[in-house]
């Protein structure tokens, strides 16, 4: 059958080489050749090796390792009864079922409800706001905001300043400080030929702190939830290491697809990661689910939080209580942002709201751009030095 | 060098290691084809005691770079030894040596201080490969694993003043993580990658049995079941195999021939570190995870 030496097998690896590429693994050319390379080093005929072979050159993430081990196991399976003369050499020439392509769950997301409140794309360009309009709008609730006026709240938001507060990191550079840059010092006074005369110096490098977004998608927030993804979608796209996540009943980690360029994309991508839009709300549950599955791998660095809900809450008070204060103690600051904050008459009385407050370090309004514009003010503000931690966060509310 | 991976994993069980398939797949690669070695995974799964095991089987020197955030070239690769460098220059002019010959003088290998990688490619440059540990490159920041793509991939370090020194046979290079940042994909792509999870029953009781072989059958079994089912449950930190190996050598420092709930009880620090762990273990819990242990390694005794 095969008139080449080992050629099936090639044929064979290269194509699986690009299902895997489809599935989304990081594969490129010279990963195959080092992949044909190593096999030559390992007996082919024991099938974990060949596995293990092909597992360590062709995963690098430890999330891709179950779509590949899918993918192998498919690929490579012993073939069926009656055709047991064939070889594993000889598969590739057979057209094969190949391995599924879609792993995300079933969208859920509603396509028609959300669109409705969204205009064409050429509409939106074509409105034009004159100053006072945009006095208006900056203070207009967004719950309130007709389809065009939250298309420009949109264009507004993107034109938010983009650093935010910084953390001093343990890398030196070249500047005013005490430390004395010896390898400098040494090399520019050779030219006095040793005569010591001037002594550059060091200090420690001012750095972005990361980000952390965490915003409440349930039912309660249903009417904010469209801009605050689209503030997400902004910040994601332009700050220094910023990782999302949304969530209702269940946390959902939306880094990646909320990155798109396009926001109509990103959003399209985060509907379909997330199924359970608009239901009720477990802060505590979803902050458990924070804390234990990503604390420790983003919250490194002095990352500063912020906490996007209406404090609804419909999980258990004491879960809550445990799991904002266990997320406090591991970032810098804590910063929660309520929509229906600074409306009239609100209080946070609730059950979710009294136990959050006490363990955020800020308590602010999202609920038009003015608030945006503040929020964005207020995290610039933060240094590298540990501003001073809220006991209570109450006194916002007397102020 | 070895054979094959059977080899490998033979002289792993000879060093105390115990290895699955895919973990001596993975280094026997790594050897053969020259690649570093990445291994991720949580906390006290014996990645750093893989360096160190190679080490021994290579009869090399292992040589530790533990990474930490602002680690730069300075203290990764060379520095000049400038207060050495001074005096020199004081002695040379004394001496009234000209301006071209004091350069000449002054920057030689004499002064200048190797840090671990290039202690690495000096050592395998002169015919002997050593094993270069990386040790938790997620604490190190991005500039520099950015540095490191470059040693990883030629092996070898340029110093102005002196020139190239590479390394013909590259060094044996592991590099471990434990996944508090992701590290960049560049730096993956070149090398092996291996997630080394917790073991299974079995796995883990290997490894009791062989790291404390002085310990009773019974209380090695029932160890191993507990630290299992404390795996099972959501703990904010489950305990890794470094501590099952203390919490052992602790109870039998403690003259314990089985699991008895007050030594449990009291030694539960060995195991877990945060106090919510520990107090999510209430007297009514720890009893039904001891229970369900005990029956695990009742069974296990076949």
């Amino acid at each position: 059958m095969s008139d080449r030496p080992g050629g099936n097998l090639l044929h064979n690896l290269l194509l699986f080489g690009r299902v895997c590429k489809a599935l989304g693994l990081d594969i490129n050319p010279g990963r195959m050749m080092e992949v044909a390379q190593a096999l030559e080093f390992i007996q082919l005929g024991r099938k974990s090796d060949f596995y293990y072979t092909l597992r360590g050159l062709m995963v690098t993430r430890q999330r891709d390792l179950e779509l590949f081990d899918e993918a192998f196991h498919l690929f490579w399976r012993r073939p069926a009864e009656g055709v047991s003369t064939l070889t594993i050499d000889s598969l590739g020439d057979k057209p094969r079922k190949k391995p599924k392509t879609q792993f995300l769950p079933p969208m859920d997301f509603d396509e028609d409800s959300s669109d409705s409140n969204l205009p064409p794309a050429s509409e939106s360009l074509a409105f034009v706001l004159t100053y006072s309009q945009q006095e208006v709008l900056r203070h207009k609730d967004f719950a309130d905001m007709n389809a065009d006026e939250l298309a420009s709240a949109k264009e507004i938001i993107e034109k938010l300043p983009k650093s935010l507060g910084r953390r001093r990191s343990r890398r030196y550079e070249a500047g005013k400080g005490v430390l004395i840059d010896i390898r400098k010092t040494f090399r520019r006074n050779m030219r006095y030929g040793g005569e010591v005369m001037d002594f550059p110096t060091r200090h420690l490098k001012l750095k972005p702190r990361p980000v952390v977004l965490l915003c409440d998608i349930s039912g309660s927030m249903e009417r904010y939830t469209r801009v605050l993804l689209h503030f997400m979608h902004t910040l994601a796209n332009t700050m220094y290491q910023v990782e999302s996540f949304v969530f209702s009943t269940r946390l959902t980690r939306v880094t990646h697809p909320i990155r798109h360029k396009s926001v109509d994309r990103a959003l399209e991508e985060v509907g379909r990661l997330v199924n359970d839009w608009g239901s009720g709300t477990k802060t505590g549950g979803s902050l458990q689910q924070f804390n234990y599955r990503w604390s420790r791998r983003v919250l490194g660095r002095g990352a500063v939080v912020m906490l996007i809900t209406d404090g609804w809450d419909r999980g258990e008070p004491e879960v809550l209580l445990s799991e904002i204060e266990r997320l406090q103690r591991s970032c810098y600051r804590l910063i929660w942002l309520n929509p229906l904050l600074g409306g009239t008459q609100y209080e946070p009385l609730t059950r979710g709201a009294q136990a959050m407050l006490p363990y955020v370090d800020d308590f602010l309004p999202i609920r038009n751009l003015a608030n945006l514009e503040a929020i964005v003010q207020e995290l610039q503000k933060l240094n590298w030095r540990r501003s001073e931690r809220l006991a209570h966060a109450h006194y916002i509310l007397e102020k | 060098m070895f054979e094959n991976v059977d080899a490998v994993q033979q002289a792993l069980a000879s060093q105390n290691y115990v290895a699955e398939r895919g973990l001596a797949t993975s280094i026997y690669l790594t050897l053969r084809l020259g690649k570093p070695l990445f291994l991720e995974g949580e906390a006290g799964v014996g990645k750093t005691e893989i360096a160190k095991v190679l080490a021994l089987l290579l009869d090399t020197r292992l040589i530790r770079l533990q990474c930490y955030e602002g680690l730069d070239a300075n203290t990764a690769i060379y520095e000049w030894n400038y207060a050495q460098q001074m005096l020199h220059l004081r002695l040379l002019e004394a001496s009234g040596a000209t301006r071209s010959e004091m350069e000449h003088e002054l920057f030689t290998r004499e002064f200048l201080q190797a840090r671990p990688l290039l202690q690495a490619v000096e050592a395998a440059a002169s015919g002997r490969p050593p094993v270069l540990l990386i040790d938790e490159i997620d604490r190190a920041d991005e500039e520099f694993e950015a540095f490191l793509l470059e040693i990883l991939s030629d092996f070898q370090v340029t110093i102005p003043e002196l020139g190239t020194i590479a390394a013909e046979i590259p060094p044996v290079v592991v590099v471990t993580s434990n996944r508090t940042r992701e590290v960049h994909d560049a730096l993956k792509r070149r090398c092996l990658y291996y997630w080394i999870d917790y073991p299974s029953f079995e796995k883990e009781l290997k490894i009791v049995r062989t790291k404390a072989p002085d310990v009773e059958p019974m209380l090695a079994r029932q160890i191993t079941a507990f630290i299992q089912e404390l795996r099972r449950m959501e703990l904010f930190k489950a305990p890794g195999v470094a501590e099952t190996l203390d919490w052992t050598a602790a109870l039998i420092a403690l003259d314990q021939k089985k699991l008895s709930f007050d030594v449990v009880q009291d030694t539960l620090g060995v195991i877990l570190k945060y106090q919510d762990d520990i107090e999510s273990l209430q007297p009514g819990v720890l009893e039904s995870v001891m229970d369900r242990a005990r029956l695990h390694a009742e069974i296990a005794r076949g």
